[in-house]
């Protein structure tokens, strides 16, 4: 079944992903979105109203990807709301300020927090974001890059401002998803014949123990 | 004289006590100070009247009603008219046993069959009189949403004969499934919806566009059938949460948007327009049936607070901005039965819409408002916890002003009320001195007393009582008599002859 189903498909299959933006205030997470999906950067002229969810279609060797950004509250008050907004994430881009070392740590913290939840279905990318202030750098290029390579997490770094690296980051992040989704297909038709769709199902009902688990973390946090 | 109007103060007048109509007789204020019978023959005309005026009423409904259904669908209409009869008949079972039998008498008083047949058509009417609008809405809301969906799925072709299939076993399958858990019949809805979606897909081979659409209308129709069985279910706890979150919000009604950093400026015309627009959508979420349409409130809810993000900050609200104003707008707006309509909306929500759409997004962020709202404390407002806990028991506002501070169109009651608080709370100043001052009044005399019976005590064993001999005091009284020798002798009595 899973087979004929990606067979009919053929090049023409698509994916939908989620991918939760985190990151503190002001480490410019709505920057760096909006620049991916609009082009702009403090730009009066933005169109949209928000920049809390966002949509980009994406075209990768012949595979549409539809790819929903979801924006989070970075404020620390909200941290514990964390497991509401990333449970059945295929990514997560996790931004720090590269001038300010605080947003360098609460990154692990996420990291931490997202391995234990949910494992290393989620692709993870880390990402340096004001690389246009690199005078006032307070977090090395060396430590982040081995931090996360330890954590099995890309690293990327960008300047919202200046528009440079975003689109490398997304599109390879774009294509670690695809892999990671296909892997997952095939263990599942191997397993027990269902088809992709079938996929979405299967996590829903998944999903009852882990509102669960994500309520008990709010209690203790 | 004083005595006098003493007594006059406790007696009543003897006029006011006899009957309003002056027939003579006591009247009761019961009967609203009638005598017993004046009582009986104006409460007699009063209900004639209103029997009079149900009658006109029923006779009028009926025939909107009527041409209401004429003109939609005549078979439909007729057949939807019975149904909704049964319905009400079997969840007003008690009214209904008392319309019987005030139907007999009516019956037996009335002659001609114009008349019966009216006054059955007032026993349905009456039948009705609980909630007849809503009674009316849902059965009228059902149907359309069958005509709507037998509309939709025509253009589907043979896809759509094998929908309305599915659809009629699947609600089968649910009226069967009715006495089991919320959480199995959560699974199976979420079961049948993954088998049409798929079904559509590789045996029809429809585009996902259309299969997309085609769930919408699915499971609009599926739950609008559903929600009176699935929603807030007595089985579950959901309505005891409801209580809960809605006691809390009140409990919070101090919160100001100050607080939240709540990037909105309400003293902008627009935008409180907008706060109060988002403040209507979320409420407005509890009167809808289908889980997609409750969404659709969350989002358009959801526009408005970014309309007024975007008026008073002019650039794109990020989720930054955006959660805090949601959670102002939950607390303001107080939404009922909040976690019934969240629950609801998990367990039977198509899925795909719950997961990746932009509804989903909104719909995850109220779920985090009404979390934050559960878990809310003093430091998650940047409170110290006195502030919080003063707040929290009423004993102050946030809002209140100094006096020096008071603008000079502020409303003069509210100016009055502030000054009354500062009297109360100082009254409750005074109060508590007071209180603490008599109780150590009571310490310093329970101290005394027991000082007083130490210190006796102490006496009583320094000195103990000695009991001596009794007669050596007595032999001591002559033995003490020293002076005796000096005292004359005593007198001798003379005999006098003679």
């Amino acid at each position: 079944m899973a087979a004929a189903g990606s067979g009919a498909g053929g090049g023409g299959r698509s994916f939908s992903f989620k991918v939760v933006l985190l990151g503190e205030g002001c480490v410019g997470k709505t920057s760096l979105v909006l620049r991916y999906c609009e082009n702009k950067f403090n730009d009066k002229h933005i169109t949209t109203l928000q920049a809390s969810f966002l949509t980009k279609k994406l075209n990768i060797g012949g595979k549409r990807v539809n790819l929903a950004i979801w924006d989070t509250a970075g404020q620390e008050r909200f941290h514990a709301l964390g497991p509401i907004y990333y449970r059945d994430s295929n990514g997560a881009i996790l931004v720090y300020d590269v001038t300010d070392e605080d947003s360098f740590q609460k990154v692990k913290n996420w990291v931490k927090e997202l391995r234990k939840m949910l494992g290393n279905e989620i692709c993870l990318c880390i990402v340096g974001n004001k690389i246009d202030l690199e005078k006032e750098r307070h977090v090395s290029v060396q430590e982040a890059e081995t931090y996360a390579e330890s954590v099995g997490a890309k690293h990327y770094h960008t300047s919202a401002k200046q528009n440079k690296g975003i689109e490398e980051l997304f599109l390879d992040l774009c294509k670690r998803m695809i892999e990671t989704a296909q892997v997952d297909e095939k263990a599942r038709g191997n397993g027990s014949g269902q088809s992709g769709t079938a996929r979405r199902g299967v996590q829903i009902i998944d999903d009852e123990p882990q509102a669960q688990s994500s309520g008990g973390c709010c209690s203790s946090g | 004289m004083s005595l006098k109007s003493e007594r006059r103060g406790i007696h009543v007048d003897q006029s006011e006590l006899l009957c309003k109509k002056g027939c003579g007789y006591y009247g009761n204020p019961a009967w609203q100070g009638f005598c017993s019978k004046c009582w009986r023959e104006e409460y007699h005309k009063a209900r004639q009247k209103q029997i009079q005026e149900d009658w006109e009423l029923a006779e009028r409904l009926q025939r909107e009603e009527e041409e209401a259904y004429a003109s939609s669908h005549s078979t439909q209409g007729a057949q939807s008219l019975t149904f909704s009869k049964f319905e009400e008949k079997k969840t007003n079972e008690k009214t209904r046993k008392v319309i019987t039998v005030k139907k007999f008498f009516s019956a037996s008083s009335r002659t001609g069959t114009k008349k019966v047949l009216t006054g059955k058509l007032r026993e349905i009417q009456d039948v009705r009189t609980p909630s007849p609008s809503i009674n009316r809405q849902v059965s009228i809301e059902t149907d359309r949403a069958s005509k709507e969906f037998i509309e939709f799925l025509k253009t589907y072709q043979k896809p759509g004969q094998d929908i309305y299939k599915q659809c009629k076993i699947f609600l089968e399958a649910m009226h069967q499934k009715r006495e089991l858990s919320i959480e199995e019949q959560s699974e199976c809805a979420q079961d049948f919806y993954q088998n049409v979606a798929e079904k559509l897909q590789i045996r029809w081979k429809v585009s996902p566009e259309k299969v997309e659409k085609a769930m919408d209308h699915i499971e609009k129709y599926v739950m609008t059938r559903l929600y009176k069985y699935v929603f807030c279910p007595e089985t579950t706890e959901d309505e005891k949460k409801d209580l809960v979150v809605q006691k809390r919000i009140r409990a919070l009604h101090w919160v100001t948007p100050q607080m939240l950093c709540v990037p909105v400026n309400e003293e902008i015309p627009e935008v409180s327009e907008m706060v109060v627009k988002a403040i209507t959508g979320i409420i407005e979420m509890d009167s809808k049936r289908v889980p997609r349409d409750k969404l659709a409130c969350i989002t358009q809810c959801s526009k408005h607070i970014f309309n007024a993000i975007k008026i008073t900050k002019n650039e794109p609200a990020s989720a930054d901005d955006f959660l805090p104003t949601f959670i102002y707008i939950v607390l303001k707006g107080n939404p009922p039965r909040l976690q019934s309509n969240i629950q609801y909306i998990t367990r039977f929500c198509n899925p795909s819409r719950l997961m990746t759409g932009e509804d989903g997004y909104y719909f995850t962020n109220l779920c985090c408002a009404v979390a934050f709202i559960e878990k809310l404390d003093a430091q998650s407002l940047n409170l110290s916890q006195e502030d919080f806990d003063r707040y929290m028991s009423g004993q102050t506002s946030p809002r209140k002003q100094e006096p020096e501070n008071w603008s000079p169109d502020m409303c003069l009651g509210v100016k009055q009320m502030y000054k009354n608080l500062d009297l109360l709370s100082q009254l409750n100043e005074r109060q508590e001195r007071i209180v603490s001052e008599a109780k150590k009044l009571e310490k310093d005399l329970i101290d005394w007393t027991d000082g007083i019976a130490k210190e006796v005590q102490d006496i009583v064993e320094k000195y103990p009582l000695e009991i001596k001999p009794k007669n050596q005091p007595l032999a001591a009284i002559d033995s003490e008599n020293v002076e005796n020798d000096k005292l004359p002798p005593p007198l001798q009595p003379q005999v006098y002859a003679g």
